[in-house]
């Protein structure tokens, strides 16, 4: 698909590799816990001070975050929400990578909205998300600090058919994909793909592939005629990749979840999305055949 | 090319906020150009202004004036960069899609392009997630860059869709700037056109700029560059500009008139303008018609 080389300093100065977690804010975190626990994530450690949760399954990590102040300004009380309120980029230097970004023209985030204690560098992304910068040294896991174990539970409950992070889904203004497209590719190398190259089974708007090629960003525009459709900037929905979709279809659906029977089979193998939640969240299953240890994409 | 295109800008219009709005909307007019300061001033507070401005129904052109942001360095850097990112924030919450910034005045500032370009994106990806584009605009008595070329160069160099050109009529005339210069830059890189004229012919020094520009612009069709202004139109038209045109006409002579009146100016300004462009499609259609 591309011939450069991306894992080079040159495609891929900031080292990214991967999403380290993604963080959910709710005014739900029960139902909203319940929902992923379908999907095959396992609670398996509480925030030390907040009333924040840790879900893992394979190598992807969710953060269920109830804290009010982590709900975006708009967000009332008598209406559930969730949102996806944080994305955690795997970087080789995390303060190289906040500070690129920095000079680059993003906004640092106080530190005192974040979940984590520990002092993870991010910046504003989309609506009111956050980008968070996170390096691995080690053995030293950034959730020790802000974390307690769960007592009894598996640390690293295996993915459920394979399930891997894939990518994001965010919904733009109309006319705005060129902005969006310079500021990933300024800030993180993303790089955008060929119109009409897409994965999964909701093919509109553009990808954007990060220079790690183990994720993608999906740019979607509102429809034509949405003049009065509610149509915010912000991250709308996380996807899954999986090697085998109707299988992973199957085994979600053993398991309560919904999808949207809406695709010709063809498209199916392709991918399949989830009903509309309460609160507002849907998930996507996108066909990839990366390998369990996160390198390379399908 | 209709009424929608046109917007006031606060500027020219003398009194309060409320009575600005009020004489934009009763005459047709369905965007403003507003300053930073029409906000902040208010008697009221500038959250008030802002639902003031909500509730009149009006589009807002942009908010002005980020001025002598770039090509500095260090803490003078910071400091301007905070500034915008006020202005920034002041846009978002009025509903300004454009922040116009522009060309530094400062003698602190330096003007290399590759500088002043590595600013302006760096501005750019600020104004992605709330929504607002960057337009760049060349003072003609800018430090650096003062024609719109120069301008041009930089927001070309800088490479990013988050920033664009705004073309000032004033500022090019007031240089006596080549207009057939306009047809190298795609239609879709000018993020706004801002029209006035002034009354005499020349301005030769940088100190004539800067009093005609402060207290005696008049509208087009008004002033002594109606051909040069027509000709400017009839470029942007012919290369595809359809979006907002500005009427910023700095006037001490308004200011002393109700905003109703000059909004009457200005619809009359909007039709010369319509006209000058009309006059083109006309010919261009009756060109294509001998030819074929």
């Amino acid at each position: 698909m591309m011939n450069i080389d991306n894992n080079t300093p040159a495609g891929n100065p900031l080292g990214i590799a991967g999403i380290e977690f993604i963080e959910y804010a709710t005014t739900q975190p029960l139902a909203f816990g319940a929902l992923i626990e379908q999907l095959g994530f396992v609670a398996i450690a509480r925030h030390r001070s907040r009333e924040v949760t840790l879900y893992r399954q394979g190598d992807m990590n969710i953060v269920v975050n109830a804290d009010k102040r982590s709900l975006p300004s708009s967000a009332r009380d008598d209406m559930p929400a969730t949102v996806i309120s944080a994305v955690a980029l795997r970087v080789r230097d995390a303060d190289t990578a906040y500070r690129h970004a920095i000079d680059m023209g993003a906004w640092a985030i106080q530190t005192r909205v974040g979940v984590m204690e520990l002092n993870i560098p991010g910046v504003h992304g989309a609506g009111d998300s956050i980008l968070y910068f996170v390096d691995r040294i080690g053995d030293f896991s950034i959730y020790d600090v802000d974390f307690k174990p769960i007592e009894g539970v598996s640390q690293q409950p295996p993915a459920l058919a394979g399930m891997h992070f894939f990518g994001i889904v965010q919904s733009i203004d109309e006319g705005r994909r060129p902005e969006w497209i310079d500021f990933y590719g300024q800030l993180m190398n993303f790089e955008v793909l060929p119109e009409g190259q897409f994965f999964g089974a909701v093919p509109k708007g553009i990808l954007l592939a990060s220079p790690c090629r183990s994720f993608y960003l999906q740019l979607i525009e509102p429809p034509p005629g949405a003049g009065s459709l509610q149509w915010d900037e912000q991250l709308v929905r996380v996807g899954f990749g999986v090697p085998d979709v109707p299988a992973a279809v199957r085994a979600l659906e053993g398991r309560g979840i919904v999808f949207i029977e809406r695709q010709p089979a063809q498209a199916g193998a392709r991918g399949a999305l989830t009903q509309l939640y309460k609160g507002g969240v849907s998930f996507e299953l996108v066909v990839s055949n990366r390998d369990a240890a996160g390198a390379g994409a399908q | 090319m209709n009424l929608a295109n046109f917007g006031m800008d606060s500027v020219t219009l003398a009194g309060p906020l409320e009575s600005k709005l009020r004489a934009c909307r009763a005459a047709g007019f369905s965007q403003i150009m507003l300053w930073a300061r029409d906000l902040v001033e208010h008697p009221a507070g500038p959250e008030e202004a802002v639902q003031l401005v909500r509730r009149s129904g009006l589009r807002v052109t942009g908010i002005q004036v980020m001025r002598d942001y770039e090509g500095l360095s260090g803490a003078l850097h910071e400091y301007k960069l905070d500034i915008a990112r006020h202005l920034l924030r002041l846009c978002k919450a009025v509903g300004a899609r454009l922040l116009v910034v522009c060309s530094s005045t400062s003698a602190h500032a330096g003007g290399e392009p590759a500088l002043v370009a590595r600013d302006l994106a760096k501005l750019a990806n600020s104004a992605v997630p709330l929504g607002v584009r960057i337009g760049y605009e060349a003072l003609s008595w800018g430090r650096h860059v003062h024609a719109y070329e120069q301008a041009w160069e930089v927001v070309d160099l800088a490479a990013h869709a988050n920033l664009g050109l705004v073309l000032d009529s004033f500022h090019m005339l007031a240089r006596e700037a080549d207009m057939e210069g306009l047809e190298e830059i795609p239609a879709d890189k000018i993020a706004l056109v801002q029209l006035s004229d002034f009354m005499w012919r020349d301005l030769g020094s940088a100190q004539e700029r800067i009093e005609t520009a402060g207290h005696l612009r008049v509208f087009p069709g008004e002033g002594s560059h109606s051909a040069e202004l027509s000709g400017m139109l009839r470029q942007l038209d012919r290369g595809g500009y359809r979006g907002d045109y500005s009427l910023e006409v700095v006037n001490d002579d308004y200011l002393q008139l109700a905003p109703e009146i000059v909004c009457g100016r200005a619809l009359s300004a909007a039709k010369w303008i319509t006209d000058q462009v009309l006059r083109r499609s006309l010919q261009v259609r009756g060109y294509r018609g001998r030819t074929l």
